[in-house]
């Protein structure tokens, strides 16, 4: 069996050498299609990494109209407390919120600049010890009557609430979006692959026509004849698989990092082991896409 | 060895290659197949090899019935049945010693096999000298003669040729009719598809003679034909 494996590296080598031109043109399309895989699975593990430190830090931002009187605002607060969900209720005055704000527009000068009166509203900050009723709390806050008392925009009550399942929403439907984008144009390069594929292992197949016809003659059995080709097809994929893995670790090297600066307040990152995993899967998405487009040549065109 | 029962092979209809082909022919032989282009020799040879199925009838190769053999067997088939062929089907860059070594690789023989192999059935059709040769520095014969090297090294129980001196001199003809001669002498069956008169005339062995796809004369120790 030794000789074998070393044949069929050999002899798929060879091949490759042989019609590099539509080699090369296989590996890409296979590479960009891997990429695309590639770069929406990351997408994915960090938008729900992101998604999960959301949820784990969830609270409840109610804004108060401007005036609300004290004591209302204090009536609020303690039927709050008085909720066993409720963690803590901290009131934030108008000026506190617009000197959060300054700081963390500390980076646009321009914009600081241009706040002539204060706009934003107070509100009341609510932690709960337990992210996952969050709704819950919110449905409560929006049937107490002092709330609509005192809230921001009495008219639409909705919006002086703001808390974390409304990012976690945005996120998932910004996620799915992605991600059919993603599988209509993975699945449109996978054909790509596949045909391109097929047309090397053609050519394979038709630049060593004598060679397979002695190999019929003397009996070389089908899957030794078939062996070399198969390699081939696989060798293209998983060459594109390399540099589609390389390709993410590079983004992840070099993105990831100005990503994080940019959004400072969301933990961008990309796991160990979920690149792992995703390499895994390009591997072996690899290695099926090779396997299918050389089976269907030698199929159609390797009568054996 | 080889059995023939009732065989026929329409490529179209009302057009038979070969009808109602029986016959026997025993371990050891030597058969010449004659016959004027398009009498059915190829066909014959090719359903031997199992490159064709027969329309009809059923064939028993080496103990084995072919038209019946599962596809994925042929392969070992194969390997029971040396081939020569007119146009040698030599590969152009590969030397001698390859292409005889090849067709072991191929089958998956051990090295140490084929360097005692190749050397010594090259020897026996007397191209020793050789080995290193690419095809288009030897002549037509020597190229034949490789050929049969390919053909003999697994040591098949049966050697077809096709029209193995179609493309040489008479006299390169006769150096491979004497080879295959001392082939069969080792215990081979062999069956030469030809229409090299002179070659059958001189050797006088059995002689199977085709005319449109029908049997019309199956004679040992015979002759090409009567004038045709």
């Amino acid at each position: 069996m030794a000789i074998n494996i070393g044949y069929f590296v050999r002899e798929s080598a060879v091949n490759f050498r042989r019609n590099w031109v539509m080699s090369l043109g296989a590996v890409i399309t296979i590479y960009l299609s891997l990429l695309l895989v590639g770069v929406s699975m990351a997408t994915g593990f960090i938008v729900s990494e992101i998604v999960k430190s959301v949820e784990d830090k969830v609270s409840i931002q109610i804004f108060l109209k401007d005036g609300a009187a004290t004591e209302d605002v204090e009536i609020l607060q303690a039927w709050l407390l008085a909720d066993d969900q409720v963690d803590t209720v901290n009131y934030v005055s108008k000026e506190e919120a617009l000197q959060r704000f300054k700081e963390e527009m500390a980076g646009s000068p321009e914009i600081v600049e241009n706040i002539r009166e204060n706009p934003l509203p107070a509100s009341l900050d609510v932690t709960l010890k337990d992210p996952r009723i969050v709704e819950d709390v919110v449905a409560k806050i929006k049937a107490n009557e002092t709330f609509l008392k005192i809230c921001d925009r009495p008219d639409e009550p909705e919006e002086s609430l703001k808390y974390g399942q409304q990012i976690v929403n945005r996120l998932f439907a910004f996620t799915r979006i992605v991600r059919i984008i993603g599988v209509v144009f993975v699945a449109m390069l996978a054909v790509v692959s596949l045909i391109f594929i097929n047309n090397t292992i053609r050519l394979a197949i038709y630049s060593r026509r004598k060679e397979i016809g002695i190999m019929r003659l003397v009996g070389a059995s089908n899957w030794f004849i078939r062996g070399p080709f198969l390699l081939e097809g696989v060798m293209q994929s998983l060459l594109g698989a390399a540099l589609a893995i390389l390709t993410v670790l590079v983004i992840q090297a070099t993105v990831l990092p100005r990503l994080r600066d940019a959004l400072p307040f969301l933990p961008v990152d990309l796991a160990a082991g979920a690149m792992i995993q995703l390499a895994l899967v390009l591997v072996i998405a690899g290695v099926v896409i090779g396997l299918i487009g050389a089976g269907f040549a030698l199929r159609r065109y390797l009568k054996v | 060895m080889i059995s023939m029962r009732g065989v026929e092979k329409y490529y179209a209809p009302d057009v038979p290659a070969l009808a109602d082909v029986s016959v026997d022919i025993e371990a050891g032989e030597f058969v010449f197949l004659v016959g004027h282009s398009g009498s059915g020799k190829s066909t014959f040879i090719r359903l031997l090899q199992r490159e064709l199925l027969p329309t009809g009838g059923q064939i028993i190769v080496a103990g084995q019935d072919i038209v019946r053999l599962k596809n994925w067997k042929v392969p070992y088939l194969r390997r029971n049945i040396g081939c020569v062929f007119q146009d040698f089907k030599l590969l152009p860059n590969k030397t001698s010693y390859e292409n005889v070594a090849f067709a072991l690789e191929v089958i998956g023989r051990s090295r140490h096999v084929i360097r005692t192999q190749v050397p010594e059935v090259l020897r026996l059709v007397g191209l020793e000298d050789k080995m290193e040769s690419y095809p288009d520095e030897l002549s037509g014969g020597e190229q034949q003669r490789v050929s049969i090297a390919r053909a003999f090294v697994n040591r098949p129980p049966i050697l077809l040729a096709d029209e193995p001196t179609g493309n040489l001199d008479p006299a390169t003809s006769l150096g491979i009719m004497s080879l295959f001669n001392r082939i069969n002498k080792t215990g081979t069956t062999v069956l030469v598809a030809t229409h090299d008169r002179e070659m059958v005339d001189s050797m006088r062995k059995r002689v199977i003679a085709l005319e449109n796809g029908h049997i019309i004369r199956d004679q040992h120790r015979g002759v090409y034909g009567y004038g045709d």
